[in-house]
């Protein structure tokens, strides 16, 4: 086993079980924390992957700006810091049983997949060439302007939906005033 | 690149530059004028419908692929469209009356549209999941734009967490398929398959997964559970936009991803496709007659339309009949809108404040105070039977018909026999409308009464005279790129 292999399922091992506290644990504050370990673990599996850039875009998107807007957003609302509630409902096991099928298949199945097999080749282009060209593929209009023009569009309309569900309801002073 | 690119995509620039523009000149309007903001966003679809019309029956694709526009395409834009207008038709009135008018309502909703539009003429699986989101996000929004009512709220949520949910089976399923092939293009998807380059297990797990994904969208059983909560605790307005436009977008996609791009693993998906339908088709009708709620009653047959809708896909698996099944479901789709909406429209007008009204006794003596509407709901609910001389039952007839000659005789049989089932809850509606005695409450409301007059009018007359319509669904085909 390689020095990489090691680190590939420390970092995996690491990421599973952040994940894992994040659903389980009570309070949300704790559940935030666990997911910013979480997403640091995908960073560093982005980096075992040569994938340099996308690791900073996940540690500056991902928990420079998501979890600690979660983070953010707990502090702000201040209501239900803490979960009394059971983390699990009766049906459980259901679920465990499916997820465990689900996943054995998915291992079954990638198993057979012939690049997985063997130890990856490593990434003959340049670092800086290939993101010149993720750069350029965003903007070009043979390539992915529309997605990226319409993911803007579907980012805006989020947001209008997200202050609108937000914002307290409109007009609640003045309907109680009329009243 | 060329400005041809561009004008394929015109009516859903026109429709998506509207909405944002609307969000801005709402503000200038004065709460209590809001009329003023649904009548603007009644002007901007309509203008995309006559974009659309001047070019309708255009080929081509754009963006290298990304978008196709084929009859396909603007047949079911023109639904998403019509469904819009409708949807504006059926708030005008409603939303004031409960006291949720929003300026926000008519922007949210044409962002939906947009993103159906979208749908319609996605040829790139990225495109598929970005007007997935872009038809999701409002939606969820819209159901619950009448909080802080709690049924609202509970719906929405529950909405959007199993909607999330089935998003992130169909975003698995396109990275699945993109490792099987390389590619998110349709067209390319089909070239690796055929060129048999395709990984064959990651393939078939990612069409798994957009199924699982996509039937949530449509409400297939089994991943229906959210169905009859969310039609029941939305406001009514939004419920019956949703039940037509959310789910011809998700048949949209379903046709054209597995037409276009999986064709040659056919019998994989058909055998599924024919087991969810035969369980959608007897669980949405068996389900249905215990209902005493009539929104939750509408939101089980919507279910159970989705399987009748979804027969034609194992029917499409056949090369022969696959030009046909689209057709026949085309019309459905069509049929189905004016019939809803027609329904939904008599369901508004009982509904009094705080959720009154619902029940299916509270339609009790309809039959004698309003005579006109309670025959326009009897011509719905034998529309949604399939009864003719109604616009369903022909869209019915010519389904069936497609299954038939794609030899899947036990399930055209399913089909019918779920069709009598459905007769029943259908046709207590009309005795209890015409049988009990009652004083029913009912709204007179200028656009309600038009929407019930159209929707009936077309239910009637298309019912009768299917021909012109159904050549033009039959002439609507996919844009398929290996033939």
């Amino acid at each position: 086993m390689t020095l990489v292999q090691i680190l590939f399922l420390l970092f995996g091992l690491v990421t599973l079980l952040a994940s894992l506290m994040v659903v389980t644990s009570p309070k949300l504050v704790h559940a935030a924390f666990w997911l910013i370990l979480a997403l640091a673990g995908v960073a560093a599996l982005f980096i075992l992957l040569e994938a340099t850039f996308l690791a900073v875009v996940q540690v500056v998107v991902y928990i420079g700006a998501i979890a600690i807007l979660i983070i953010f957003a707990v502090m702000l609302t201040r209501r239900v810091m803490h979960d009394t509630g059971p983390q699990v409902n009766r049906s459980w096991w259901v679920a465990l049983l499916v997820s465990l099928v689900l996943f054995g298949g998915l291992v079954l199945m990638l198993a057979q997949v012939p690049a997985l097999a063997g130890t990856p080749a490593p990434l003959m282009v340049d670092q800086e060439t290939l993101l010149e060209d993720l750069g350029r593929a965003l903007v070009d209009a043979d390539r992915y302007v529309l997605p990226f023009e319409l993911a803007s569009v579907l980012l805006m309309a989020s947001m209008i939906g997200a202050i609108f569900v937000a914002r307290p309801p409109s007009g609640s002073e003045e309907r109680s005033g009329e009243r | 690149m060329n400005a041809g690119d561009f004008s394929t995509i015109l009516p859903l620039l026109l429709v998506t530059g509207w909405a944002c523009v609307l969000l801005l000149v709402d503000l200038f309007i004065p709460r209590g004028r809001k009329a003023i903001t649904a009548a603007l966003s009644a002007l901007g679809l309509l203008t995309a419908i006559a974009l659309l019309l001047s070019q309708f029956g255009l080929e081509r694709e754009a963006f290298k692929g990304m978008i196709v526009v084929d009859g396909f395409a603007s047949f079911l834009q023109m639904v998403f469209l019509l469904s819009g207008l409708f949807g504006i038709a059926l708030a005008y009135d409603y939303v004031r009356r409960q006291n949720i008018e929003r300026g926000e309502y008519y922007t949210l909703l044409l962002f939906t549209v947009a993103g159906m539009m979208l749908m319609a003429q996605a040829g790139d699986l990225i495109v598929v999941f970005l007007a997935l989101e872009m038809l999701s996000l409002p939606l969820y929004v819209l159901t619950g734009i009448a909080r802080p009512r709690p049924d609202s709220e509970e719906a929405a949520m529950k909405y959007f967490l199993l909607g999330a949910f089935a998003s992130g089976f169909v975003i698995y399923g396109v990275a699945l398929i993109y490792g099987a092939t390389a590619s998110t293009r349709l067209s390319e998807i089909v070239a690796v398959v055929q060129a048999g380059q395709a990984i064959g297990g990651l393939l078939l797990a990612g069409m798994a997964f957009i199924l699982v994904g996509l039937g949530f969208k449509v409400a297939a059983v089994p991943f229906h559970m959210w169905t009859p909560d969310v039609y029941q605790g939305a406001p009514t307005s939004v419920t019956a936009f949703m039940s037509v436009g959310a789910k011809a977008a998700g048949f949209a996609a379903l046709l054209r991803v597995f037409l276009v791009a999986f064709p040659d693993v056919a019998p994989a998906w058909a055998v599924v496709a024919m087991w969810v339908s035969a369980f959608t088709m007897a669980w949405g009708n068996v389900a249905a007659i215990a209902q005493t709620n009539i929104k939750r009653m509408l939101a089980y047959s919507s279910i159970a339309h989705a399987g009748y809708i979804l027969m034609a896909l194992p029917a499409a698996a056949d090369p022969a009949v696959a030009s046909d099944a689209v057709g026949a479901v085309l019309f459905y789709l069509l049929a189905y809108a004016f019939t809803n909406f027609g329904a939904w429209a008599v369901v508004l007008a009982l509904e009094k404040k705080d959720g009154q009204g619902l029940a299916i006794e509270d339609y009790a003596g309809l039959g004698a105070r309003r005579p006109a509407l309670a025959l326009a709901m009897a011509l719905f609910m034998l529309s949604l039977t399939g009864v003719p001389p109604t616009v369903g039952f022909v869209a019915k007839f010519y389904l069936f018909r497609t299954v038939l000659q794609a030899d899947l005789v036990w399930l055209a049989l399913v089909g019918v026999v779920t069709s009598l089932i459905s007769a029943y809850y259908y046709m207590r509606v009309v005795v209890v409308m015409y049988m009990r005695q009652g004083e029913p409450e009912v709204r007179s409301e200028g656009w309600l009464n038009a929407t019930v007059l159209l929707a009936g009018l077309a239910t009637f007359i298309f019912g009768l005279l299917p021909a012109p319509l159904m050549g033009l669904a039959a002439r609507a085909g996919l844009l398929t790129f290996l033939r």
